[in-house]
């Protein structure tokens, strides 16, 4: 790339927000600036610079070694597939693909994370809505036990409308937005009740003898079923352990909200494309997330741990970014044979059996990425690399036929 | 890939061209029909057998960010009807797992639509700012010829056109955002009604009732469209969801919709769900009879029926209210879904039960409509899939189409509570021909979408041939046709799937004055969440018509 290059409305995966509207200067052969990123966004583009080796065991090896190594590996199974952050839908979708052929157990950081809200969704349905609709009609915007203000930094600012009334429900330690309008506290023990009593309220009907703080979350849900349009914003991703009901509850309030008025429940999720993950997945599979091939079909498996399924694994192989997988499920790695397949995966040096790196998707790489309204935006290589990770996929992908037929 | 093929002996129905079960080869040589084959060209034997030109949908939902929001409310569909890897032969495609249900996964979708010998579908529902996901889905859609309709009857910008009288502007944004789309056609759905549940309003309730603080109407968006449309001369009139869905008494509402549009050609979609009379305080009736002889009196008017089959459905639309309503008298599970200023959705998992006043009625007006019109190619067969039964329902329905005994068998099951006044109970005695299938089946359809190389078996129509054993079981006959060709390729092989070609792309890009494009910048600037640079799909498969 020339030195001094601007490109305009490059796609942001530091977080869900997936910001559209950075301004990237190339200096060389590097980022030398990401205009109107955040400080998370700033992070996620760095240098632009990724390592491109290609390790087994540690040591430098020729592609062809490194994917017939893991195709070896992957036939000899029991597999698990995993589907880290930081790829395009476009490699997502290959992997799938991979594991479906292999009879593998198929999973991604959604187990890690959003998967209550998922399986609540399965249960209930849900309400929500794009952001731009959260930015156009949302006069009252409820934070519920989040401040997006650190993982989510500009969510505020792309998505809700300035003149909001802003209200924050701080659940213990999870807080909302220090600038917020009011704010209401509920105890993590009381989560659950909160919700209902809320849902109850919304619904006219009336519940006796409620302590204070109920009551004023009933007053609350009073004040929003007389709004005009509310947003209800959660973390789908919390850091802290959160209410295992509290993503019914926020669905069914939300629901329910749209009987008096109008109210969509917005999901946070992190970034690398998290949600397309999940997109790709339903549409290959039916299934969002905890897909098993092992018996030649896709069943579905949210019931199992992730360390359930990696101790029935021998063989792991990662797709996406190392860094991306939390600290116990890479604990729950030990002892298996692991490859990783993404962005940065020689940091994991001789800890993994095959280290291959790949570009970056929208660094990169292009192809598309899900915002976590689960809109897709395009993703544009704005600086070269010498591996994409869907065609390293299809390389292990025909070592593994190759091995077929030979048999 | 076969290049040559000379399919013999069969029973030809191909309406298109005029023969009807005439006994004739029909030639196939990279990828098309031809009038000839030099001799010695490899031959298909298909004596005794009927063949017909490929199937073709004209309104389904099976490749939308909608229909995957569907996928994933209903795990417990797929977990019941698990889809193994298809036989394939070596060296044709990757076969994939996947799974059923009334919303299958993308692999199992093309399977199943090659397998029941439809090769050519439109998704009739596609948010314009989830094009781009449309496109994915149906790259993993295998063996069918595949597009999609823009939703455009709510969109902000057009609304804002409206309101300002802008009625050119309008036709420019239309064409621009087809073409940046990827999209084959124009969608209206609940014109007006869908913002107006949106921004508050809750809903129109007929098509002159203004949007709040604006001055469109659905009067004013179906004008606006229909004539940019045709304006713009695309293959496919607008296609119409009417508003009031599923509302007792919306044939009012249906034929005014019909009148505003007279003399416009107009595309009025799953024409069931619009023709009830009644009214909410003295209950359902059919209105179907009032609606038909509209629509066989004015050649202009073009409708596909959305018949309901009994057994589960998925109800999946961009009319959000009418889900909504749903939501609150089934009490079952419920999405919905405010998209981007443009549209929305709604989803609610549902059944039709035979023993169900409302669902019998909804059953009996379908099955009016195909037996009271007088012309198949304007009147053309769809279940709406997945909302009036699964596109694996169509045979079924066929052998109702042809076979007066087993529809009146099915009638005297069904309740009766509503069918008081339907042409139904006055012994309609029609049985639909072969040829008449094939019409409502794939020359009608293929004529109505303006896609000249399908729906016939003529030189130079794509060579999607299906090719059915004959069975006395009609159903039984059009679940499992013999062969399917997509494009000469033999995609099912004695009934079984052993090809899965990837399909084509059919979209189209009409030519605008560039002038818009300021005008939609700014509009971006000051309304949308994405850049202006980021909204088109790159790299859309196939060259557009």
């Amino acid at each position: 790339m020339s030195a001094g290059k601007r490109i305009g409305a490059v796609v942001c995966l530091g977080c869900g927000c997936t910001c559209d509207d950075i301004m990237v200067e190339i200096t060389g052969d590097r980022i030398g600036d990401a205009e109107r990123a955040c400080a998370l966004g700033r992070r996620w583009f760095g240098d632009g610079r990724l390592p491109a080796r290609i390790l087994v065991r540690g040591a430098d090896a020729t592609l062809e070694v490194a994917t017939a190594r893991i195709a070896a590996l992957l036939e000899a199974g029991p597999a698990l597939v995993y589907l880290a952050p930081g790829l395009s839908t476009e490699a997502q979708r290959a992997v799938i693909g991979l594991a479906d052929g292999l009879g593998a157990r198929l999973d991604s950081a959604t187990a890690d994370g959003p998967a209550p809200s998922i399986l609540a969704a399965q249960r209930r349905g849900r309400a929500t809505a794009t952001l731009a609709e959260l930015r156009r009609r949302a006069d009252l915007v409820v934070f519920w036990g989040v401040d997006p203000a650190e993982r989510y930094p500009r969510y505020r600012e792309r998505y809700i409308r300035p003149d909001a009334t802003i209200i924050a429900v701080d659940i213990g330690s999870m807080l909302g937005p220090a600038d917020a309008g009011e704010r209401i506290s509920v105890p993590p023990g009381s989560e659950a009740a909160a919700l209902g009593v809320m849902r109850a309220a919304v619904l006219g009907r009336t519940i006796p003898d409620l302590d204070a703080g109920l009551a004023r979350a009933a007053e609350l849900a009073g004040r929003m079923a007389h709004a005009h349009y509310v947003a209800i914003v959660h973390d789908a991703e919390p850091q802290a352990v959160a209410d295992p009901q509290r993503a019914e509850g926020l669905i069914g309030l939300a629901q329910a909200l749209n009987i008096p008025t109008r109210c969509a429940l917005s999901s946070l999720r992190g970034g690398g494309n998290r949600s397309g993950a999940d997109a790709a997945m339903t549409w290959q599979t039916g299934f969002p997330f905890a897909v098993d091939f092992g018996l030649g079909v896709p069943r579905y498996r949210p019931e199992e741990s992730l360390s359930e399924v990696c101790s029935a694994a021998s063989v792991v192989l990662v797709a996406g970014e190392l860094a991306g997988v939390s600290a116990a499920l890479s604990a729950a790695f030990s002892g298996r044979a692991v490859s990783v397949i993404g962005p940065r995966a020689s940091d994991a040096g001789p800890r993994v059996e095959v280290a291959i790196d790949t570009g970056m998707p929208g660094i990169n790489e292009g192809g598309t990425a899900y915002r976590l309204d689960d809109v897709p935006l395009p993703l544009t290589p704005i600086l070269a690399h010498p591996r994409a990770v869907a065609a390293v996929i299809d390389a292990v992908a025909a070592r593994l036929a190759a091995r077929t037929v030979a048999r | 890939m076969t290049d040559r093929l000379r399919i013999t002996g069969g029973q030809v129905h191909d309406p298109a061209n005029g023969i009807d079960g005439e006994v004739r080869d029909i030639c196939v040589e990279n990828g098309r029909v031809v009038a000839r084959l030099p001799a010695g060209a490899p031959t298909l034997d298909a004596r005794g057998m009927v063949v017909m030109p490929g199937g073709v949908d004209i309104h389904s939902h099976f490749a939308s960010s909608s229909c995957n929001h569907a996928r994933r409310l209903i795990p417990e569909e797929h977990a019941a009807d698990p889809a193994a890897r298809p036989a394939l032969l070596d060296g044709e495609g990757v076969p994939r797992s996947g799974s059923g249900g009334t919303v299958p996964s993308t692999f199992t979708t093309g399977y199943r639509y090659a397998g029941l010998g439809y090769t050519t579908v439109f998704d009739a529902a596609v948010a314009p700012v989830m094009a781009r996901h449309s496109h994915a889905e149906m790259d993993d859609t295998p063996c069918v010829d595949a597009g999609f309709f823009a939703l455009l009857g709510n969109d902000e910008y057009l609304l804002r056109q409206i309101d300002a009288g802008e009625r050119d502007r309008a036709r420019d944004y239309v064409a621009w955002l087809i073409g940046a789309t990827g999209a084959y056609a124009v969608k209206i759905v609940n014109p007006g009604g869908v913002e107006a549940w949106k921004a508050g309003q809750r809903n129109l309730n007929d098509i002159d009732q203004p949007l709040q603080g604006r001055r469109a109407t659905a009067r004013a968006v179906l004008e606006t469209l229909a004539d940019a449309v045709n304006g713009l001369a695309l293959p496919h009139a607008t296609h119409i969801h009417c508003n009031n869905l599923g509302q007792p008494g919306n044939s009012t509402t249906t034929l005014a919709t019909m009148q505003a549009l007279a003399g416009r050609r107009a595309h009025f979609t799953h024409l069931q769900f619009h023709c009830y009379g009644g009214s909410d305080g003295t209950g359902w009736g059919s209105a179907a009879t009032r609606v038909m002889e509209y629509v066989n009196a004015h050649a202009e008017t073009s409708t596909d029926v959305g018949q309901v089959m009994f057994g589960p459905a998925a109800t999946i639309t961009a009319d959000g209210p009418v889900e909504f309503l749903l939501w609150q008298s089934s009490g079952r599970k419920w999405v919905n879904i405010d998209i981007e200023l443009e549209t929305g959705c709604g989803i609610v998992p549902y059944s039709y039960k035979e023993k169900a006043a409302v669902s019998a009625l909804q059953w009996g007006v379908g099955l009016e409509l195909f037996l009271l019109s007088n012309d198949p190619w304007r009147v053309v067969l769809s279940t709406d899939h997945p909302n009036g039964g699964s596109f694996l329902s169509y045979p079924r329905l066929i052998q109702l189409l042809m076979d007066r005994s087993a529809r009146d068998d099915a009638l005297k099951r069904v309740n009766q509570r509503l069918l008081a006044g339907s042409a139904l109970l006055d012994g309609l005695a029609r049985e639909y021909t072969l040829n008449e299938i094939a019409i409502v089946t794939r020359a009608g359809p293929a004529r109505l979408l303006g896609l000249p190389h399908k729906g016939h078996l003529g030189p130079g129509a794509d060579a999607d041939v299906t090719i059915y054993a004959r069975n006395s079981d009609l159903a039984q006959m059009f679940a499992s046709p013999h062969y399917v060709l997509k494009a000469g390729c033999v995609v099912v092989d004695d009934g079984h799937l052993r090809r899965a070609p990837k399909g084509r792309r059919l979209h189209v890009r009409p030519g605008y004055d560039d002038a818009v494009i300021a005008d939609i910048r700014r509009y971006f600037a000051e309304c949308s969440t994405i850049q202006f640079e980021n909204y088109p799909v790159r790299d859309i498969p196939g060259d557009p018509r």
